[in-house]
């Protein structure tokens, strides 16, 4: 808008400059309407968390009255607070492991030279082939039998190390050059020491996409919670099967429902929002699917 | 020089010890278990009498409930693949234009792709039933996701909306790594915007193109969260194309219904007494 009205007051402003404008003016408005669409959803819910339970009848206005009342009830009467804390456990431990392990394995193939390095890695590399439905069963009956089954440790421990971040922080490790490695083995440091003090603090781009990619697929997974922690013993929840189950048992209690989603969601997009870079940098050189 | 060499190869072993045996344990062990058990009769007691051969695989085949999920997926992956792509494409053009504010409409069209399935998926429930917002503008009545005739076209939609920030993500890339003389060389012959996309940036984009079509086809085959998420939408629960296989119509909690709850019972009893 207002670059058209520039655009008209100046009268030497060439007749293909205007039509310039107006197409500029065209685009912008153009991207506007799709950014619209995209936050509509997001809005909507925010509102609707904001009405009673009546009130949530009028999807198309605005909460009359304003309440917070369904922020009150799924803060103190449900097990959300226990719900966030789970994952935020749950994915707290899982990305430390993560990288601890990721970095490792990923040196270890990137620089060390040992025996059947190459077949290892494939064998590595194959793991990403196994889709989840297939060891669903398998790993179910492990943890049964191990006992594990229903407590954390059973989660933790088939998401310990994935193949893709491994993968990921190999090829990272291979940017890096030999030079740093070998000043290090001049002043006389180990192995492991050239990996914690040189390499793995080289790494620290690769670490953060690491960290808020595997943050995010931990807070959102919803497949191996359920399967796992999904016996009705809701201390072990996590966010998403809280929020699953609250839709299932309270699908009439709009308001608070909503206030369940934005809670599912806001940790994600607090993070997004500081480290956009790094999700941006991390989904594209990764071919992670986000 | 020996002995540094086995040095090396130790560490190497040590450090690449802990993944491997988590790979080893939780892929390729389950994998060959998975495929051990399928030729047995297996049942709430583990490995039952009746010898071994192909049989479950033939009564899969000739289940009716398997054919109709095959259908179903093979439907959703055929539908949904192409429209992400496309809707991914379209954003990455218009976002690869010299603009201001880039960053903020790139980080709006794709927060939909990182933003939790299980929310986005009951917000769309809510949002697109009877009487739900998506109604009440366009005027329709139809409850979109408990419709058996609208439920898949309803995933599909709102799969390639979530979906279509990361493929534009992919594309963005591609797209920044074509040579800008290319363009120019366009120019210069006076080929119009139309022609430029279709003789020469899309078909500069074939490796993007192929990429996208494997990474985001596997990834539809897998749906699991919006399918199972949907069959919870209130009104569908008659909604009888089976998304997931149960068919049962009363629910209590997420698990009851599921197919982890009967896993559940048969593994717990299979433990118990072996």
């Amino acid at each position: 808008m207002t670059l058209q009205t520039v655009a008209a007051a100046d009268p030497f402003v060439p007749r293909k400059a205007r039509k310039d404008v107006a197409r500029k003016a065209a685009f912008y408005a153009l991207m506007l309407v799709i950014a619209v669409i995209f936050f509509v959803p997001f809005l909507w819910t925010i509102m609707t968390s904001f009405k009673t339970i009546p009130d949530a009848v009028n999807v198309t206005s605005l909460p009359h009255p304003w309440t917070t009342s369904a922020w009150h009830t799924v803060w103190t009467q449900d097990h959300f607070p226990t719900y966030i804390k789970n994952s935020l456990f749950l994915a707290a431990v899982i990305v430390v492991c993560n990288i601890f392990l990721a970095g490792l394995g990923g040196y270890a193939f990137a620089r060390l030279r040992f025996p059947g390095r190459d077949l290892l890695f494939l064998l590595v590399l194959g793991t990403l082939m196994v889709p989840d439905q297939l060891r669903l069963i398998p790993i179910f009956v492990m943890m049964v039998n191990w006992g594990l089954y229903g407590h954390f440790e059973s989660y933790i421990l088939i998401n310990l190390v994935t193949a893709t971040n491994l993968f990921f922080m190999r090829q990272y490790f291979l940017t890096i050059p030999k030079d740093f490695e070998e000043a290090a083995k001049l002043d006389g440091a180990g192995y492991f020491k050239t990996f914690w003090r040189v390499m793995l603090p080289l790494a620290l781009p690769a670490m953060s996409a690491l960290i808020i990619l595997q943050f995010q697929g931990t807070w959102n997974d919803f497949f191996w919670p359920l399967i796992l922690f999904g016996q009705g013993d809701t201390s072990h929840y996590t966010i998403q099967l809280g929020l699953a189950e609250y839709l299932f048992q309270y699908s009439s209690q709009v308001p608070q429902v909503m206030v369940g989603s934005i809670l599912a969601i806001v940790p994600v997009l607090i993070i997004f929002l500081v480290f956009q870079r790094y999700f941006v940098s991390g989904v594209v050189s990764s071919g992670v699917k986000g | 020089m020996r002995g540094a060499r086995l040095r090396e190869a130790g560490w190497g072993y040590g450090f690449a010890l802990v993944p491997i045996a988590v790979f080893g344990l939780f892929f390729v062990y389950p994998f060959i278990y998975a495929v051990y058990i399928s030729f047995f009769h297996w049942g709430i007691l583990g490995k039952q009498a009746g010898g071994h051969g192909t049989f479950n695989y033939s009564k899969v085949l000739h289940d009716p409930i398997f054919h109709t999920a095959l259908k179903t997926i093979a439907e959703y992956t055929v539908a949904v693949v192409p429209l992400e792509l496309a809707l991914g494409l379209s954003l990455a053009l218009l976002i690869n234009q010299k603009i201001r504010g880039r960053n903020f409409f790139r980080s709006a069209f794709y927060f939909p792709s990182i933003a939790s399935s299980v929310a986005i998926t009951t917000i769309a429930l809510y949002i697109f039933n009877a009487n739900g917002l998506f109604n009440q503008i366009t005027g329709s009545n139809r409850a979109w996701f408990a419709d058996a005739s609208t439920v898949l076209w309803s995933i599909v939609g709102l799969n390639a909306w979530t979906t279509s920030g990361t493929v534009m993500l992919f594309y963005l890339a591609a797209l920044q790594s074509i040579p800008d003389d290319v363009y120019e060389a366009a120019a210069v012959d006076g080929t119009g915007a139309w022609r430029t996309f279709w003789r020469i940036t899309f078909p500069l984009l074939k490796p993007a193109h192929f990429f996208c079509l494997v990474v985001f086809g596997i990834g539809a085959l897998k749906l699991f969260d919006q399918a199972f998420i949907a069959s919870m939408e209130p009104a569908a629960q008659t909604t009888r194309r089976p998304l997931r296989s149960s068919t049962s119509t009363t629910r209590r909690s997420i698990t009851t219904t599921s197919a982890s709850r009967r896993l559940r019972a048969s593994s717990t009893s299979s433990s118990s007494s072996s």
